[in-house]
């Protein structure tokens, strides 16, 4: 790679302004899409890959101790003192989901604005996050506002092109990343568009999509997303974005050297959080879960802490906060850390879920 | 003006000013004139601020006199190129020759850190065959030092200045990482990174002692530009700010505004102190070693001008090369323009390099090697390039200040062969001190010459492959002083031994840019703080040994 294509560039541009246009002229149409649960093809991935990772089929019991087993079993679940729980905790899952998703979005939209204006907006497809993200938010307050348990096609419908809008910005930042001198390089990941960065409105997308999954059940039913139990499915999601957070983080705290021993933080506390969610998610038992709910509280709470420490990595530029409207570009972004918080509550909302799948 | 640095000094009465903080100070230790001190050190710069630091960390009383003020960045820079001459060694100097050097702002400061204060940053290490140049290449002499020895010293100077490199160097064998990141590549170094991918040779964002993120009070750079006229904020590492804070800490005294005239030796030969002058008279302070380290003009002048009824030729001087093998580098450049905005000053005005001809050995009609930068240089000196170099005046240098921004250009750093015929003299003329000013000759061989030539046309071929227009050649440019004291094996050939230490008197030592051999295709500061980090351990043993 040596130069810009502009030809690339032009394809990509008109894509994203036919993608904006139908936004506002067929809100339907994107609705409609967005309905389906994520897109056709992610999705036989996804139930693939559930099946896949679902624990095997118990050994076959004889019929009659089965069949006691069964009934014993529904009677448990169908208690109305357990249905009420069931319900208690999936409700405030979906509310926690939401609220995951509302700081998610939040920080997507801070994120976006302070650094797309740092790159002056050179690109249209700029503004583009800022919108998504705000919407996210405005949908996430709402959900977290409706005291209806229904799904809501507006906000689902919202997540879904938050979720998309997250993976297009992805290849927007891969391509910026590529098209410089030296292609994929340190230099590059270091200082051209953050790769990881967009992931960000993906996750809130699919967090929020959770979110409204989760609370659409009947009351004597337990949610399950893309045929696996929701508790499960969000648990393995926030894994994930836990993990590509950490990827960033420490990406772009090699590039500061590690100056601040603190820097370390990020890459040692959710790394570990992260695995047990992963775990939690493949096989939960109770010991996996205990541990996951502990270091995913401290990982909720590193990521508070880490706005403190960059808003003392600002001070540490040259004026410091006096010369404030420079530094806050210059400096470590301040609403990074809390993706750590928005993930790690989701991932707390998700185990709860899957502690209640289990002791079914 | 009470305050004003140029005029009185500031490290007096047990402190000193901290470079660090606006109207800061720190405590110094003092030493009395009479009580000769383990070492007296002429020169704060890259060599002798260096070499203060690591021999007071290693216990010795340590006093280092430098002629220049005692800067504080913060409060004393501005940004200004005018102003900013200030930091220059701009004294009465005679150049002459078929090629006379044009001295002072790119080639001498005279400062506390000397050099330093207003370099370029560009850190980078010599190939390891350049150590055994003459043996492995077959051109100019060997060096006394072996390659390997030397990569643990440059490791130690780039982990004092925090070196901000890339994460994996393109030239050489293996180095460890950087201790910072690689800085952001500006416009004007892509265009060395386009035009080097088009033509098919590496090329690396530059190791710079400029740190990319905070250290200590240091913070990361802000690309503001102005690296060469001092830097202001503090994020350029210079010895100013590295080395000698912490020599301070160690127990060094630094005397500003002291400009030493002479080195005087008793009855046996061995040197007894130096001869200073500050605030207003001449002084002597008392010492059982001195270190000379004026940077390749004034050392060897400090050191002629010592002559004495024992040595009438100058100190150290019995091989008869005490000024001579006077080495510059090559620093020609092609200029062009492009369509796009560059604004070539923004952030350290090397960001990009290729060692590509320093490394291969192939398709090369000359000795030596260079290396290539992009460039960035300020207004001013900008407009005196095009009115000097291409004679514009008036309007037409108007309207080509109007493309400042378009203008873009690629440099080199070349290796210039040592002669005996460029060398450092006395003239008759005399400076403010009363001192015998320095005569500096200097012309190019016919190797330098073909040298230059190539790396024109190269540098050509890549900026017009990077789609500049209107190129033209800047054919008369050097840049650094190396050599007129080299070290070597052999007293008949060379003026100090691998420690620095002189061959004709035990307790006189030369440690700065002044002992290099042959200069590489490389900014020499590393080296030169490499050296002297090196010197220190030699000299810490020596002395565990009782042998100084
Ligand atoms: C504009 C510019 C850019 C440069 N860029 C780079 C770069 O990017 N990379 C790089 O590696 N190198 C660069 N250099 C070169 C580098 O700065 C020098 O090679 C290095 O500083 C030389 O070290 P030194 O110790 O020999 O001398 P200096 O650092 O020059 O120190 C000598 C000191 O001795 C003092 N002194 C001299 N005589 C006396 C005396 N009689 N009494 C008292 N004090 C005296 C002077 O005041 C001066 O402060 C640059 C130099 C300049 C001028």
């Amino acid at each position: 790679m040596t130069r810009a294509d502009p030809t690339l560039d032009l394809i990509a541009n008109a894509a994203l302004a036919g993608a904006a246009v139908l936004l506002v002229a067929r809100p339907r149409l994107i609705a409609r899409v967005a309905r389906s649960p994520l897109l056709p093809t992610t999705r036989d991935v996804a139930v693939a890959a559930a099946r896949l990772i679902a624990p095997p089929a118990p050994p076959p019991l004889h019929w009659r101790v089965a069949k006691v087993r069964e009934l014993a079993r529904l009677v448990g679940k169908y208690s109305p003192a357990r249905l009420r729980s069931t319900r208690d905790i999936v409700k405030k899952a979906a509310r926690r989901l939401n609220g995951s998703t509302a700081l998610l979005a939040f920080l997507v939209l801070a994120d976006s604005a302070v650094e797309h204006y740092r790159g002056s907006f050179a690109n249209r497809a700029m503004y583009t996050p800022l919108a998504i993200a705000a919407l996210t938010l405005a949908g996430s307050v709402f959900g977290l506002a409706d005291a209806r348990p229904n799904r809501h096609a507006v906000r689902d419908g919202i997540y879904a092109v938050a979720a998309v809008t997250g993976l297009a910005g992805l290849c927007f930042h891969a391509y910026n990343i590529l098209k410089r001198p030296g292609g994929l390089s340190w230099l590059n990941l270091f200082y051209a568009a953050p790769i990881g960065a967009p992931f960000a409105l993906t996750l809130a997308g699919l967090l929020g999509r959770g979110a409204e999954r989760v609370r659409d059940v009947l009351p004597r039913r337990r949610p399950t997303i893309l045929g696996m139990p929701a508790g499960r499915t969000l648990a393995a999601v926030s894994a994930v974005g836990l993990a590509g957070t950490v990827g960033e983080a420490g990406l772009l705290h090699f590039r500061g050297a590690f100056q601040d021993p603190a820097m370390v933080l990020p890459v040692t506390v959710p790394p570990v959080a992260a695995a047990l969610l992963g775990a939690a998610a493949l096989r939960p038992t109770l010991k996996t879960n205990r541990l996951a709910r502990r270091w995913l509280k401290l990982t909720a709470l590193l990521g508070m802490g880490g706005v403190g420490f960059h808003i003392f990595g600002v001070a540490r530029n040259m004026g410091g906060w006096r010369n404030w409207s420079q530094n806050v570009l210059n400096g470590p972004p301040l609403p990074a850390p809390p993706s750590f918080t928005g993930l790690a509550l989701a991932g707390l909302a998700a185990l709860s879920l899957i502690e209640d799948e289990t002791d079914a | 003006m009470s305050d004003n640095p140029e005029h009185t000094p500031r490290a007096l009465d047990g402190r000193a000013p901290d470079v660090l903080r606006p109207g800061g100070w720190v405590p110094m230790r003092q030493y009395d004139e009479d009580d000769a001190v383990d070492f007296a050190i002429v020169g704060t710069g890259a060599g002798g601020g260096t070499l203060a630091c690591k021999l007071a960390e290693y216990g010795f009383s340590v006093v280092a006199l430098d002629a220049g003020p005692y800067w504080r960045p913060l409060d004393d820079f501005a940004s200004d190129e005018h102003h900013q001459a200030k930091l220059y060694w701009t004294d009465e100097r005679i150049v002459d020759g078929d090629n006379p050097l044009q001295l002072g702002a790119n080639n001498s400061g005279k400062s506390v850190g000397g050099s330093t204060v207003h370099f370029a940053m560009v850190s980078l290490r010599f190939r390891p065959e350049w150590f055994k140049a003459r043996s492995k290449l077959g051109y100019g002499v060997d060096w006394p030092l072996d390659w390997r020895e030397m990569w643990r010293y440059y490791a130690e100077v780039e982990n004092a200045l925090k070196i901000s490199g890339p994460v994996n160097y393109p030239w050489g064998p293996k180095r460890p990482r950087y201790p910072y990141r690689a800085h952001e590549v500006n416009a004007a170094g892509l265009v060395l990174a386009e035009g080097a991918e088009a033509l098919g040779i590496a090329w690396s964002p530059t190791p710079l002692a400029t740190v990319s993120a905070p250290r200590g009070r240091s913070p990361p750079c802000v690309y503001r530009g102005m690296c060469v006229i001092g830097c202001s904020t503090n994020a350029k590492q210079s010895v100013l700010i590295t080395w000698l804070p912490r020599a301070l800490k160690a127990g060094a005294e630094i005397r500003d505004l002291a400009m030493v005239g002479r080195v005087e030796h008793d009855k046996s030969g061995r040197v007894t102190g130096v001869r200073y002058h500050r605030r207003g008279r001449w002084r002597f302070q008392r010492a059982k070693n001195v270190v000379v380290a004026g940077y390749s003009i004034e050392t060897p002048r400090l050191l002629l001008n010592s002559a004495s009824s024992r040595y009438p030729d100058g100190l150290a001087n019995s091989s008869g090369l005490v000024g001579k093998n006077l080495m510059v580098q090559a620093n020609q450049a092609v200029w062009g323009i492009m369509e796009r905005e560059i604004r070539a000053y923004k952030g350290p005005p090397s960001l990009a390099i290729t060692e590509h001809w320093n490394y291969t050995d192939t398709g090369k009609d000359f000795f030596g090697g260079y290396a290539y930068m992009s460039q960035g240089p300020l207004p001013l000196v900008w407009s005196g390039v095009e009115s000097s170099e291409r004679g514009l005046w008036g309007q037409p240098l108007i309207d080509e200040m109007e493309r400042y921004n378009h203008q873009v250009g690629l440099k080199i750093v070349g290796e210039l062969m040592p002669q005996e015929r460029n060398r450092v003299t006395l003239a008759d003329e005399r400076d403010q001190y009363g001192l015998p000013i320095s005569r500096v000759t200097y012309s190019y061989c016919d190797n330098d010459k073909r040298l230059i030539a190539h790396s024109l046309a190269f540098m050509r071929q890549a900026l017009e492959a990077a789609g500049a227009t209107e190129i033209w050649d800047e054919t008369d440019d050097t840049c650094h002083l190396n050599g007129t004291a080299r070290m070597g094996d052999d007293p008949k050939t060379s003026v100090v031994n691998a420690d620095c230490r002189s061959w004709d008197i035990p307790n006189l030592w030369i440690c700065d840019g002044s002992v290099f051999p042959t200069v590489g295709g490389v900014n020499p500061s590393l080296t030169i703080q490499a050296i002297a980090c090196r010197t220190a351990d030699r000299i810490k043993a020596l002395a565990a040994r009782n042998e100084l």
